[in-house]
């Protein structure tokens, strides 16, 4: 295992690196995406202001659409720009052009719109109690096994809660069509992570009015965590429009207070737990979970955030009588979307803050409970699918070792005893599906292909993204390994859909468990055929090249996955992941703090180990945030600034780390970006439930939320 | 209005709207695209050069603030002697992620180094403490500047 340094990271540093608002094109102009400011109702009448020269603005709406209305990926329930009704604030009703910047934003600013306003559902929590708002997709999972609790049963049940998150890449979101009248083509280079859903979006736009659509990333793309997923479809469906219509490049690049308010994030959420546990043996008998995410206004990512969700919701636990009830509710507010753990959090959220519900119902230390429910060897998921090794378990061991919790747990609570502030300690365990739910891999069939020089430089073409993961190092690195071939003569593409080949999008951690394990057979393969050394061979053989070497993706024949019972295997391969956390509470301004994480992983092999650090290290501030200060505090969110109302962790708050990889069966890398952001969380709320006594079933822990909530009780 | 400063030992005159953000006139009229924008309102400090002698937010100042000062940003630090230590430990520690805050960060954290440059966590992290990076988790970021403050100290 060595760590190479990154392919891209001086240029990022002295800032020499393309990201899309760096590119220039001759004669380019601007575009704005104008959005509704009404959460539901009927446009009446739009208003230009007069003191301008409409003539010298491109301006389109639905009504421009050559093709169809409706981005077509994930789930094609979306418009591109609003027909009539308006479904929630921020949906794009217009695009708008200029050649000058400054011009443009003075123009939409003093554009009118009158709606004939209609009931909305704003809020939150009102949108997720209410069943009857349920829409989409529904999952059942049921494993109930006829157990009638008995009557020494200690029944736990509680309501958890979580907010919107909002993903804030730095670099917000951007796109610049170019049309090509004589080819009749289409070029857009952007910030995104799924060239290939970009490109049948613009497809979807144009309809018969070209012929072509290529689709490129920019160099750089400055963070996407699930957020350059979805929306950039219609980003690049509306610049390419307005490219059309202006025979001219058009570039738009967000502004954050734009982004904030119209862009995807992060699903709310309402998890209803029910438990009868066995206060003899600890054993959790019977595990009842209602999960429901607020979908926003459209169905978009959710159904398969739902999947996600529900498929982890049950925790890294051997419990055998389950009934899971999954559904999609809908609001009036901007459809969420993909955001690292995709379902994930939340559910993680739930399970693991009713471990320590149920712990204290029993009287134990939550470690003892997890102890012994805890998936091992050989037990089954509430899915049926078997767990082969002791994963989450040795995760477990080792981070209670090295955190040193046992001590810590009785230490603190004597330290409480005598000190108006608080210390606490708490834990969380979990697991990650590498790629795609169920059978969404065989689905997807993806592809890569891999070009071999003149001069033995080996050129990788996948569709997968660098969005700061460092992809493009990783996958170049296990290729390089795998063909023992120099590193600076191997290196990945940047995706363009007229040479990558579609191997899927950049999501679901499958980026090197998938596409670079892909990458590390098509390497053998090739290996098997030179026999030895590449440089060598290619210079005795150099008639041969250039020459061009791809392959498919190929399902695992057993596994198994049923989509109308969610039962099978939902997840080829899972990763793992145990923490213990420390917070520090300051009782007199109900502030909490998080001193310390340790958490161990079961990631398999890491390729670059400092690149794997990374990723764990962002992602637990990324959770870390989630857990204590990220939050739209304003019910109606289409009000949010950007980053002076939205707290993200500074180097101020970034508590100390300890992070370790363990590996306990396979011998390959498997999914890592998201698992991270799943459970820091939860292990914050229960040491602040260890640190204080007070058991809160929301996050973020914000000072107010914490106040309420003591308030609300005293 | 006609402006004058100088920027990455460069003079430059300008005619601009005084009241244009400084950020703007260096990207789009200087195409200085190693400074970067992200929040807009001074919050991030993706904008950061330095002026004169201090770090600022250029997304927050008038192009009129910068008339008769020296601008320095992290394509001119990259090549000071002091820039390319700081850069070469940015890249040793595998520290950047996505990258679009590591102009920013590269400007603050070279301005620590030549201002005080002590190898201190504590230190550090409040000399950093305005510029926000969502990838990083910022561990990587203060080893690479504690490692920029010991080799220039063995250095000197
Ligand atoms: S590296 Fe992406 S924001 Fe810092």
């Amino acid at each position: 295992m060595r760590s190479p340094r990154k392919v891209d990271a001086r240029s990022k540093i002295n800032g020499s690196h393309k990201f899309i608002d760096d590119y220039i094109f001759p004669d380019m102009i601007y575009g704005y995406l104008y959005y509704a400011r009404c959460h539901h109702g009927y446009i009446r009448k739009i208003t230009f202001p007069e003191e301008f020269d409409l003539k010298n603005f491109i301006i389109i709406d639905y009504k421009d659409i050559p093709g169809r209305n409706i981005v077509p990926e994930p789930e094609p329930d979306q418009p591109f720009l609003v027909e009539n009704e308006v479904y929630h604030y921020g949906q794009i009703i217009m695009g708008i052009a200029h050649p000058n910047k400054a011009i443009l934003k003075q123009f939409v600013e003093k554009i009118e719109i009158e709606y004939e306003e209609l009931t909305a559902l704003t809020d939150i929590k009102e949108c997720l109690e209410d069943e009857s708002n349920a829409f989409g997709r529904e999952i059942i999972i049921d494993q109930r096994q006829s157990l009638e609790p008995r009557s020494e049963w200690i029944k736990t049940s509680a309501v958890y809660y979580t907010a919107h998150q909002e993903q804030a890449y730095l670099e917000t979101q951007g796109m610049i069509a170019i049309y090509n009248q004589d080819q009749r083509s289409i070029y857009v280079l952007g910030t995104m992570q799924c060239p290939y859903f970009v490109k049948e979006a613009v497809e979807m736009i144009m309809g018969d009015k070209i012929t072509e659509v290529v689709i490129e990333t920019a160099e750089g793309i400055g963070g996407a965590f699930g957020g350059k997923e979805d929306f950039p479809n219609i980003l690049a469906g509306v610049a390419s429009l307005l490219a059309y219509k202006a025979e001219k490049p058009v570039k738009i690049v967000l502004e954050r207070s734009d982004d904030i308010v119209i862009t995807t994030k992060r699903h709310p959420s309402r998890v209803e737990i029910e438990t009868y546990t066995d206060p003899v043996t600890n054993k959790i008998r019977k595990l009842k979970i209602d999960y429901r995410l607020d979908a926003g206004g459209y169905l978009t990512l959710s159904p398969v955030v739902l999947s996600r969700g529900v498929l982890h919701s049950f925790g890294g636990y051997n419990i055998r009588d389950v009934f899971i009830h999954g559904r999609l509710l809908r609001s009036n507010t901007p459809s969420n979307g993909a955001f690292r753990g995709f379902g994930a959090p939340q559910a993680f959220f739930a399970i693991e803050s009713h471990i320590d519900k149920i712990a204290g119902d029993l009287k134990i230390d939550p470690l003892e409970l997890r102890m012994k429910n805890i998936l091992q060897k050989d037990d089954r998921m509430p899915t049926t699918q078997i767990i082969r090794e002791d994963h989450i378990l040795d995760c477990l061991n080792r981070v209670i070792e090295k955190s040193d919790y046992k001590q810590k747990y009785i230490e603190f609570q004597e330290y409480n005893q005598h000190h108006d502030n608080k210390k606490g300690i708490g834990i969380s365990i979990c697991f990650h599906g590498g790629g795609y739910t169920g059978n969404g891999e065989k689905v997807l069939q993806s592809k890569v292909k891999m070009t071999i020089e003149k001069d033995a430089a080996v050129n990788i073409y996948v569709a997968n993204t660098d969005m700061g993961q460092g992809a493009h190092t990783t996958l170049a690195q296990m290729v390089s390994e795998t063909l023992d071939h120099p590193l600076n003569k191997t290196r990945v593409v940047i995706p363009n859909t007229s040479k990558t080949p579609n191997s899927g999008p950049t999501v679901a951690s499958r980026t090197i468990y998938i596409i670079g394990n892909l990458l590390c057979d098509l390497s053998l393969q090739i290996k098997k055929e030179i026999q030895g050394n590449l440089d060598e061979y290619v210079r005795s053989h150099n008639t041969l090249f250039p020459k061009e070497y791809s392959r498919c993706f190929t399902p695992d024949p057993t596994v198994v996955f049923d989509d109308k019972t969610y039962l099978g295997t939902g997840y080829k391969d899972y990763s793992w992941a145990a923490c213990v956390c420390e917070v520090f509470y300051q009782t007199s301004i109900f502030k909490l703090d998080l001193k310390k994480i340790w958490t161990v992983l079961d990631i398999g092999i890491p390729v670059n180990p400092k690149i794997a650090e990374g990723q764990v290290e962002g992602g637990l501030l990324q959770a870390m945030g989630y857990a204590l200060t990220e939050y739209f505090y304003k019910p109606d969110f289409g009000r949010m600034h950007g980053f002076t109302d939205y707290i993200l962790p500074t180097t101020l708050d970034t508590p100390e780390m300890d992070i370790e990889f363990i590996h306990t069966d396979s011998d390959f890398a498997k999914g890592l970006g998201e698992i991270p952001m799943n459970y820091p969380a939860p292990a914050i709320r229960n040491a602040f439930h260890h640190a204080t006594g007070i058991f809160i079933d929301e996050i973020p822990l914000t000072p107010e939320r914490i106040y309420e909530n003591i308030k609300g009780k005293s | 209005m006609k402006i004058s400063f100088n920027i990455n030992g460069r003079n430059v005159k300008l005619d601009v709207d005084p009241m244009r953000r400084l950020l703007d006139v260096l990207r789009d009229d200087l195409e200085l695209t190693d400074i970067k924008e992200s929040c807009g309102e001074g919050e991030c400090g993706a904008c950061t050069i330095i002026l004169d002698d201090k770090p600022v937010t250029s997304c927050i100042l008038n192009a009129v603030h910068a008339d008769g000062k020296k601008i320095l940003t992290a394509n001119g630090i990259s090549k000071t002697r002091i820039g390319e230590i700081l850069l070469d430990c940015f890249d040793q520690t595998n520290s950047v992620q996505c990258g679009f805050c590591f102009p920013g960060f590269y400007v603050t954290a070279y301005h620590y180094l030549i201002t005080d440059g002590e190898p201190s966590l504590e230190k550090i992290r409040y000399a950093l403490s305005g510029n926000i990076c969502r990838c990083t988790g910022y561990k990587k970021i203060f080893e690479s500047v504690i490692m920029a403050c010991e080799r220039l100290q063995e250095g000197s």
